[in-house]
């Protein structure tokens, strides 16, 4: 069954298209990749779906409804991990969590019952006097989200939940991600790191320019771009490469430098590694290693897109 | 339910806001004790006077008016003149130039020559005024003498008239405020008329923060969050205005009269206008613009409406900037309720007040529903 269904979803602002036509759904139990680089169309989708904006043609259904004439129904059942912290600083832990909880709904025990078993779930349970201002980037994070979901939401969009976070917190992080799916919380995650959502998605779709241009699970976007493949090369003096010169060479789609790491990705059929190495010898730069890529999702998001997830 | 609950939330975070409510609290009641202990004179109708010191040559040879000169020499005495005998040959002009006295009379049997100080006008006409009295009443003892000796004896009765010399008389009513009074009142509306600093980041702050996507996405209407940032901001503020007032009321005992229900209903109507008033200004502007128009308004209507310093009746265009300051409406209405005792005062202000706030009210919440989120 499908907990989340989009159909011909558009949406416009003045005369630009951000969302355009889009189709998409997200299965019960999974929990969801939603990859885009900036502007791509996921934060507007996203809004939409949590009926923060209206929708400019097309239909949203969340658990079989839908969510413009069962709005109270679907925002029931929605939990929201803003990008961005959204919780009250001057305000405790507990107050937060269950101030947002009581707007759903939740009264009485219930609602101390709710607030402390979401703090517990962040580990935040020994810090529920603490005000926000007092915690590390982590626990804002964590608080951020236990007040998404101490109302119990069948669906959680998480947007980029562990932005500028230590990896201790991160890991703790993407572990509850996983600990709420398996108490049977289907998941929509966005992140700008490639290697969180290839450990925690079932499936993953990349949006771009408003639309959805691949949808499926690893293996099956994997796939996708068998007719290419990725060198890197460990270079000592980086600072001496010409990196128009490697891309004028045969078969070469893309080169791009991270630190001392040349990545060229090249169609696949072509054996371009002896003038790459030519051309780096040419440059004068010192070669330290030479790696061939499995292809991974940066890879396919890069090949798609022709761009880089944080672009 | 969710309107009380958001109400509850947002007051206890305001309580929490010290700064905010320091400045609240703190800051009328420090320009009620400055500025009413510093501007205390220009309350006050009555002025100090020292001493007043009469240089007095008396050559008169009439034993009765040495006689009745010397009773009323004692009892000006004790009016706090203080009489000093010329010396022969001493200049007494000089010495009133010299500023050594207040005054110069010279006596004879032909009348009294007086020369008072110009430097102490008041204290010389004072002294005037006595010997102008001393002379009537000695000239029409003289002429009662002729016919009736105990008539005259019963006009030169120095001891029980002393007081009489001078006639006192007032052109101010008797209740008039002073100064720590008026500036009880002025600074108590005038902190009322600041809860629209506050009120102006209700929604704002809520997108600032980004808490504005929660609530959006929360199942409660956006009119539930209107209603219960209004409801909690309006009890919040009038709170703050509340210990001001009683405050002032039983540390600086300003005078707040009789009518003290009526005095808090209107400032709680005032509140109620400075909240919309907050709320739709940062509707009706942008972002960077809603701070400067907001503390522009607050000032130009405080300082019109009397928050800083009395302001008279004024014409032309400072008459109408001050007229259209909603501090001065309610300063007025205080002022007659509390010292004339007009009910009737305060019910236009009130009414005003309350049309302004609802218009205001009805604006951003159309405004809210028509936004996509906030």
């Amino acid at each position: 069954m499908n907990v989340l269904e989009i159909r011909n979803l558009t949406k416009k602002f003045g005369d630009f298209i951000a969302v355009d036509n889009m189709n998409l759904s997200v299965r019960e139990g999974e929990i969801f990749g939603f990859l885009g680089a900036n502007g791509a169309g996921k934060s507007t989708t996203i809004n939409m779906i949590s009926s923060l904006l209206r929708i400019t043609k097309g239909d949203i259904q969340l658990l079989g409804r839908d969510i413009v004439k069962d709005n109270k129904f679907t925002k029931m059942n929605i939990g929201i991990v803003p990008q961005d912290l959204a919780i009250y600083e001057e305000m405790t832990a507990y107050e937060n969590v269950s101030f947002f909880a009581g707007l759903y709904g939740l009264r009485g025990a219930l609602l101390k019952e709710r607030t402390e078993e979401a703090l517990e779930f962040v580990g935040l349970g020994d810090k529920h006097k603490a005000l926000p201002k007092s915690f590390s980037g982590g626990m804002k994070r964590r608080l951020n989200i236990a007040c998404a979901i101490a109302h119990h939401p069948k669906l959680i969009i998480m947007d980029e939940p562990t932005v500028g976070i230590d990896p201790q917190s991160r890991n703790y992080i993407l572990n509850s991600v996983k600990k709420l799916n398996q108490m049977g919380c289907s998941v929509i995650y966005t992140s700008h790191y490639m290697e969180e959502v290839e450990e925690i998605c079932t499936r993953i779709a990349i949006v771009d320019h408003g639309k959805i241009i691949a949808e499926g699970t690893k293996e099956q976007l994997k796939s996708i771009i068998t007719d290419t493949k990725e060198t890197w090369i460990g270079v000592k003096n980086a600072e001496r490469l010409d990196l128009d010169a490697l891309k004028q060479i045969s078969g070469v789609n893309s080169v791009r430098l991270e630190e001392q790491t040349v990545k060229i990705v090249s169609r696949g059929e072509i054996n371009n590694l002896n003038w790459v190495i030519q051309q780096l010898i040419r440059d004068q730069v010192e070669i330290s290693s030479v790696e061939e890529q499995a292809p991974n999702l940066e890879t396919v998001f890069l090949t798609l897109t022709g761009r880089n997830l944080r672009d | 339910m969710n309107v009380l609950n958001i109400a509850l939330f947002e007051i206890k975070k305001d309580l929490r806001d010290k700064r905010t409510l320091i400045f609240m609290l703190a800051f009328p009641i420090v320009l009620i004790l400055i500025l009413g202990t510093a501007l205390t004179n220009a309350f006050n109708s009555g002025a100090e006077l020292g001493d007043m010191h009469l240089l007095v040559k008396n050559t008169a040879q009439s034993q009765q008016l040495q006689s009745y000169w010397n009773g009323f020499a004692q009892a000006i005495s004790k009016e706090g003149v203080e009489l000093t005998p010329a010396a022969d040959g001493m200049d007494g002009k000089k010495a009133v130039q010299d500023n050594q006295y207040t005054a110069y009379a010279e006596i004879d049997d032909n009348g009294i020559h007086f020369y008072g100080s110009s430097r102490e006008t008041i204290s010389s006409n004072i002294i005037q005024g006595m010997l102008t009295s001393f002379a009537d009443k000695y000239s029409l003892a003289a002429a009662a003498l002729k016919n009736n000796p105990e008539a005259a004896d019963a006009i030169i009765a120095w001891e029980t008239s002393a007081s009489s010399f001078i006639q006192e008389t007032s052109l101010d009513p008797d209740r008039k405020p002073g100064s720590i009074d008026y500036y009880a009142i002025v600074e108590s509306t005038m902190i009322a008329l600041y809860a629209c600093m506050s009120a102006s980041w209700l929604i704002r702050g809520e997108v600032k923060r980004k808490t504005a996507l929660r609530l959006a996405a929360a199942p409660v209407g956006k009119m539930e969050i209107f209603a219960g940032k209004v409801i909690a901001s309006t009890i919040i503020n009038f709170l703050c205005i509340l210990t001001v007032v009683l405050f002032s009321k039983y540390v600086f005992h300003a005078n707040w009269g009789n009518h003290l229900g009526s005095v808090f209903l209107l400032l709680f109507t005032e509140v109620l206008l400075a909240v919309s008033f907050g709320l739709g200004i940062a509707f009706l502007f942008k972002d960077d613009a809603v701070n400067a128009v907001m503390t522009i308004f607050v000032q130009l209507a405080s300082m019109f409406g009397g928050a800083y310093f009395p302001v008279d009746e004024a014409s032309g265009v400072f008459g109408g900037i001050a007229n259209a300051s909603p501090l001065r409406w309610a300063n007025e209405a205080l002022m007659n309720l509390i010292y004339n005792d007009d009910l009737q005062a305060v019910f236009p202000v009130m009414g005003l007040n309350t049309a302004i706030a609802a218009a205001f009210l009805v604006f951003v919440a159309i405004t809210m529903r028509k936004r996509e989120a906030f």
